[in-house]
């Protein structure tokens, strides 16, 4: 029983698993990345750093990078301005009607902000905006109120899908702070605004930030309502800069060198924001059996209830409604009238052979990348909780990694690997995994880790101690119980995966449409119809996806969100 | 049924020794509780034996097999053991019964034969009846015996308890270890119990392991350790106790100043620093004004001052200055108190309560 034998059988068939599934992951990220960074500083021969001397000297590329910092820095702002307050009503006061808000704010979160853009264009066009219409036909004058084709309206746009970041960061954090905290400080004599100020606002102040720094990221990653927004009022971003120099003749090398600052500015966001949660730690403490007395808000419960819903009516009421009267109409500017309903954008859209094919491509991607996801995410975060290799750490780390790279950037790095020997994928579905892949492992490796570190190491040992294998345990104990955890991990990579648009955009062909890459190319059709439709079916799957993951987690999506990483980080088209 | 060999036991966790050259020798049938405070490599030591580490040097060995070496380690399901971890670790997805059968499964026993030994041991940890429920519909003693249950009904060489009381509440606790050496009187398996608490280890085990920085420092029955406690360490981690540091002044007494102590041995060194043990209750106290009765022969008569005095209920707790010293001795003596604060008392300690110990300090 002696020598080398026991351990080999210790090691043995376990082990080839685990290592294979750390080099896929190696392979998915640091092949793309090498190749960005090569790219964008290759030259005929040798190296060189021409490209990025052109990025910053070329002047509409500087206007492309300032229009992305100011965005990006006043939609953060006013996702704090929104999702603070928020945040604070329904976590510490006697708000009516609290978990309909939270539930709202849970609507606003899943969906795809270009969807929200599309649905402003139409509730905020200068010419045929319903909300400009009924401007002008109550006040009879000729320009209109809003018009949302411009900074402002973008940041606008941006804001009312991103201030969920804020609000979860906030809501959490004030969900641990225990009341006794803030009784400490009455009992020696202060009033509540003094209690609010002194002890409170310290305490979120690093969740505050962070969820500043979290919406800042989102809206510098953000492709999809700058290019139906921006473009149209004649001003680029980052983003929707680098997928102009996509269009024929493809300028690969300035695009990789375009990508590789927002790629940096990115991480050292993250870094800053992680550094921040770090030193959140006393802010939990005492968070446990920790009592919550409401706060009353007296004569304001009825104004502070009718703001929230003021946000709510823009991030959701007002889009969906107009989704769905465009939806049924012959034209959608024109009243809701039975002249007016139709049901031919249904089957224009569900008949057409254009469509179909994206609706197959995309479910058929969904369901593929969140199997192999949730499997992948599931294997990594067993690895690292359990310690299983050496370099576990490092494979966590590269898991978490892809959270910092914008879908246009990921777009560009995976143009530039796949497009050559070894792997020629451009042009097949395959590239398009291999994208939704990489994007998602974050939020899935995040959400497996949650669910491992749920399952205590012990109910294993229990299994080994008694004469059971590793797989063994592995398949009638740890799986057993991990299962809801990684059905809900499917869930969030399938979410994600359907309304993906920034990273498609560069890397579909003709071929392999999805359904966000329709509805952009709708768009320029002008057939608005259509894209409600299809906005509706991608929203109806989303939100049965979500029902789905809330009864088996036994919670809502945004409670189970965790202070470290932006598991929905992602989420942004 | 084979005993555990422990040899030149070392694990290392980076820079850091939890356990370094640990002997030890556990005999066939044998209850050995390794008692230390956290961090002295108890429960490392119990998962090395488990086969769930793997040692940097030493040796494990399981009668004639050798489990563990830096070469090679059986892995943990092919050592004939069980385990009862202080989480419990029961699956809850599984019920008390699947829970209990899990090790026969693995052993293909019949599935007759299964039933009944899930039965009878069900009966044992008197837990019949609960077979179809799931442990989270058991009390924190319930889970308990069912750990118990199905660690002992697949029959292993070796068990092994890591803290297994340490969730219970108070008087649950009591009445497990009762059950646990009951259990163990009953089957009489090889048996390593880890825990932190000394009371535990001195009611369940035969002989007591006390584990400081990796190492066995004493090893014994729990009125060996007690009684004769062979260093500072032991004597201070079981039961109270006075350590009074001094330096030998003849081979069987120990000076301090103008305090001298006669002790139990007569082989000291003299001139070598030497720490005496006292305990508390084996102190006697009177008060000076009383002539009170003549001190017991050979014993230490030192005069003093009571500093403070507690009353427990069942006894006081007094501090003791003594005169022309530095030393201040904790005394236990009995209810009603018979001396009060600031009263001057004489104290006699008999040489046989005083135990030398090396003195360095650690």
């Amino acid at each position: 029983m002696s020598g080398l034998i026991p351990r080999f059988h210790a090691m043995d068939r376990s082990a080839p698993v685990w290592v294979l599934a750390a080099a896929a992951l190696g392979l998915l990220i640091l092949l793309p990345l090498g190749w960005l960074g090569y790219m964008s500083v290759s030259a005929e021969r040798g190296v060189t750093l021409a490209h990025y001397a052109r990025v910053f000297a070329d002047p509409q590329l500087q206007k492309a990078l300032w229009n992305t910092v100011v965005l990006a820095f006043w939609s953060g702002l006013l996702s704090v301005a929104i999702g603070a307050p928020m945040a604070w009503l329904s976590a510490r006061t006697d708000l009516p009607c609290s978990r309909v808000i939270r539930s709202l704010i849970m609507a606003s979160f899943v969906t795809p902000p270009f969807l929200g853009a599309f649905a402003w264009v139409m509730l905020a066009g200068p010419n045929a905006g319903y909300l400009n219409k009924l401007y002008r036909s109550l006040t009879g004058a000729d320009d209109p109120l809003l018009n949302i084709f411009t900074m402002p309206g973008l940041i606008f746009v941006v804001a009312i899908y991103t201030f969920p970041y804020v609000y979860i960061m906030i809501a959490n954090t004030l969900g641990l702070i225990a009341s006794d905290l803030e009784e400490a400080a009455s009992i020696l004599g202060a009033n509540r605004f003094r209690v609010a100020l002194t002890i409170t606002l310290p305490m979120v102040a690093p969740a505050i930030l962070s969820g500043f720094i979290l919406s800042v990221l989102q809206a510098l990653a953000l492709f999809g309502s700058p290019a139906i927004l921006a473009l149209p009022a004649g001003f680029h971003t980052i983003t929707t800069q680098i997928w102009a120099l996509f269009h024929y003749p493809p300028k690969v090398e300035t695009a990789a060198a375009f990508s590789v600052p927002l790629l940096l500015a990115t991480a050292l966001l993250l870094l800053v924001q992680k550094r921040l949660l770090g030193r959140r730690g006393y802010a939990s403490v005492g968070g446990k059996g920790a009592q919550r007395r409401a706060i009353p808000l007296g004569a304001w419960r009825y104004p502070a209830l009718l703001g929230c819903l003021a946000v709510l009516g823009c991030a959701v009421f007002l889009p969906y409604g107009i989704l769905a009267k465009a939806a049924f109409s012959r034209a959608w500017a024109q009243p809701l009238t039975w002249e007016n309903f139709t049901l031919a954008n249904w089957s224009f859209t569900f008949l057409s052979s254009s469509t179909q094919g994206a609706i197959v491509n995309t479910l058929e991607l969904g369901v593929l990348t969140a199997c192999a996801g949730a499997g992948l995410a599931a294997l990594l975060a067993y690895v690292t909780n359990r310690k299983l290799i050496v370099g576990h750490q490092l494979l966590a780390f590269l898991a978490l990694a892809p959270i910092v790279i914008p879908g246009t950037v990921l777009a560009v790095a995976l143009f530039i690997a796949y497009t050559r020997p070894p792997f020629l994928l451009y042009g097949t579905l395959w590239i398009l995994f291999i994208a939704y892949l990489t994007k998602e492992m974050p939020v899935g490796y995040s959400q497996s880790d949650a669910t491992f570190r749920g399952i205590h190491s012990e109910l294993e040992e229990a299994g080994r101690i008694l004469g059971a294998g590793r797989l063994r345990v592995l398949r009638e104990i740890t799986a057993p119980l991990a299962k809801s955890g990684i059905i809900a991990t499917w869930c969030f990579i399938f979410i994600g995966v359907i309304r993906e648009l920034s990273a498609s955009i560069i890397l579909f062909t003709p071929n392999t449409k999805v359904m966000s890459v329709v509805i952009f190319d709708l768009k320029e059709e002008g057939q608005f119809g259509a894209i409600a439709v299809l906005g509706i079916f991608m929203l109806a799957m989303t939100f049965a996806v979500v029902a789905l993951m809330q009864t088996l987690l036994g919670r809502d999506v945004l409670g189970q969100r965790s202070s470290g990483t932006p598991a929905g980080a992602s989420a942004a088209g | 049924m084979p005993g555990v060999t422990i040899r030149g036991l070392t694990k290392r966790y980076g820079d850091v020794a939890a356990v370094q050259g640990l002997e030890l020798r556990v005999e066939p049938g044998e209850l050995v509780a390794l008692l230390g405070p956290s961090g002295c490599g108890k429960t490392t030591t119990l998962r090395l034996v488990a086969g769930f580490l793997k040692p940097e040097a030493g040796e494990i060995w399981v009668g004639e097999r050798c489990l563990s070496s830096p070469a090679a380690v059986v892995p943990p399901e092919r050592r004939r053991m069980a385990m009862i971890f202080q989480s419990y670790a029961l699956w809850p997805h599984m019920t008390v019964d699947q829970n209990v059968a899990y090790g026969l499964r693995l052993a293909r026993t019949p599935r007759g034969e299964r039933d009944r030994r899930v039965a009878e041991m069900l009966k044992a940890v008197q837990l019949d009846g609960y077979g179809s429920r799931y442990p989270g519909e058991l009390s924190g003693g319930q889970q308990q015996r069912v750990a118990v249950a199905r660690a002992l009904v697949v029959e292993p060489e070796i068990l092994l308890l890591d803290e297994p009381l340490s969730n219970l509440d108070a008087n649950l606790r009591e009445e497990m270890r009762f059950e646990i050496r009951r259990l163990h009187e009953l089957f009489a398996i090889t048996t390593l119990y880890v825990t932190h608490d000394q009371a535990e280890a001195m009611v369940i085990s035969d002989r007591v392991a006390v584990l400081q920085d990796g190492r066995v420092a004493q090893i014994g029955t729990a009125e060996e350790l007690f009684e004769r406690p062979r260093t500072r360490f032991v004597a201070e981690f079981i039961g109270k106790t006075n350590l009074i540091d001094g330096v030998a002044d003849g081979t069987g007494t120990v000076a301090r100043g103008r305090l001298r102590l006669r002790v139990a041995s007569t082989d000291l060194t003299p001139g070598a620093p030497v720490a005496v043990s006292i305990r508390p209750h084996q102190i006697e106290l009177a008060p000076r004004a009383l002539p009170g009765a003549p001190a017991a022969p050979g014993a230490t008569v030192l005069a003093g001052t009571v500093v403070r005095a507690s009353y427990l209920g069942d006894g006081v707790d007094y501090q003791v200055r003594i005169e022309e010293s530095d030393v201040v001795l904790r005394v236990a003596g009995p209810a009603p108190p018979r001396v009060r604060l600031g009263e001057s008392v004489s104290v006699s300690v008999a040489p046989g309560a005083c135990v030398p110990l090396p003195s360095e300090r650690r």
